[in-house]
């Protein structure tokens, strides 16, 4: 059974402006927001104060703020940010794998609890799959 | 004033790489639902999940997160539970999967765009979510904690 309607192309269409709309919310101001905190010299002071950290997982002081911008705000936010620094591939990969385990938690979370599991165990799950995964790439990833 | 424009415009020209992808693979999920694929592979898919303990009527709203996301596939499962369909403790296994695994389309093209290898966005992430649950199935279910609102009226 297969058919296609200019309904069904219409629907999908509209679904898919809606998230783009979604994304471009919250991607435009946070690259805005990286850009302005890069110019402003704050950028350094942010990168320097995590740069050890971010040693563990294979990852540059600046990619702090993306990890934040994703677990905390959520995937959209962090691309923004990504968008606004400089990372190599391999920092973008790290990132994006930690993130993929461990995002939007203000959000997720409650959901998360909702559909009946704990808030604390899946947010302990959840960020130690991420930190996990981020050491065993930055070891692993050439 | 020039750092503003120059984030402006890598803000945008991201939202319009990620749009070229988006709204193609939104008509295709369009289609794919209105032609009830999702309710074929869900049969195939309901196999792996019976070694975490999910049965077929847990299958469905697990289907549902991993495609479309997890705000989706959680009101599903609180419908289930609501009507006896899934169990509170299958909820539990079916909740840390989706936690951890849900929206695989839509987040793993935020990353692929930016790019990251497709088979390290996903392969990660569907392995520690099976393993995840697993653990929380042979422990009889994830703690539930206090105010569980599946447990409360």
């Amino acid at each position: 059974m297969f058919h296609v309607t200019g309904k069904m192309i219409e629907k999908g269409a509209k679904a898919g402006v809606a998230t783009t709309w979604e994304l471009a919310k919250v991607v435009v101001p946070t690259a805005v927001v990286v850009s302005v905190f890069r110019a402003s010299g704050l950028l350094e002071t942010i990168t320097a104060f995590f740069a050890p950290y971010m040693n563990w997982f294979g990852l540059s002081g600046e990619a702090a703020l993306v990890l934040f911008s994703g677990y905390f705000i959520n995937l959209y936010a962090a691309a923004g940010s990504i968008m606004a620094l400089t990372l190599t591939v391999k920092e973008i990969t790290i990132c994006s794998v930690m993130l993929l385990l461990c995002h939007s938690l203000l959000v997720e979370l409650p959901i998360s609890k909702k559909a009946g599991s704990s808030l604390g165990y899946i947010f302990l799950i959840r960020l130690g799959c991420s930190l996990a995964m981020g050491w065993v790439l930055g070891v692993v990833l050439p | 004033m020039i750092a503003l424009w120059e984030g402006f415009l890598q803000g945008v020209s991201g939202v319009v790489n990620i749009a070229l992808i988006v709204i193609p693979l939104m008509i295709v999920l369009e289609i794919a639902q209105a032609n009830g694929w999702l309710q074929k592979i869900n049969r195939y898919a309901a196999r792996p999940f019976r070694a975490i303990g999910v049965g077929e009527e847990g299958v469905f709203p697990l289907v549902v997160a991993i495609v479309f996301g997890i705000t989706y596939g959680s009101g599903l499962i609180i419908n289930h539970v609501r009507t006896g369909q899934v169990s509170a403790r299958e909820a539990k296994v079916i909740g840390t999967f989706m936690a951890i695994a849900h929206a695989l389309i839509e987040d793993t093209i935020i990353f692929f765009v930016l790019g990251a290898p497709l088979l390290l966005l996903l392969v990660p992430r569907l392995i520690l979510a099976f393993l995840m649950s697993y653990i929380v199935y042979k422990r009889g279910g994830a703690p539930s904690g206090k105010g569980n609102d599946l447990h409360s009226p």
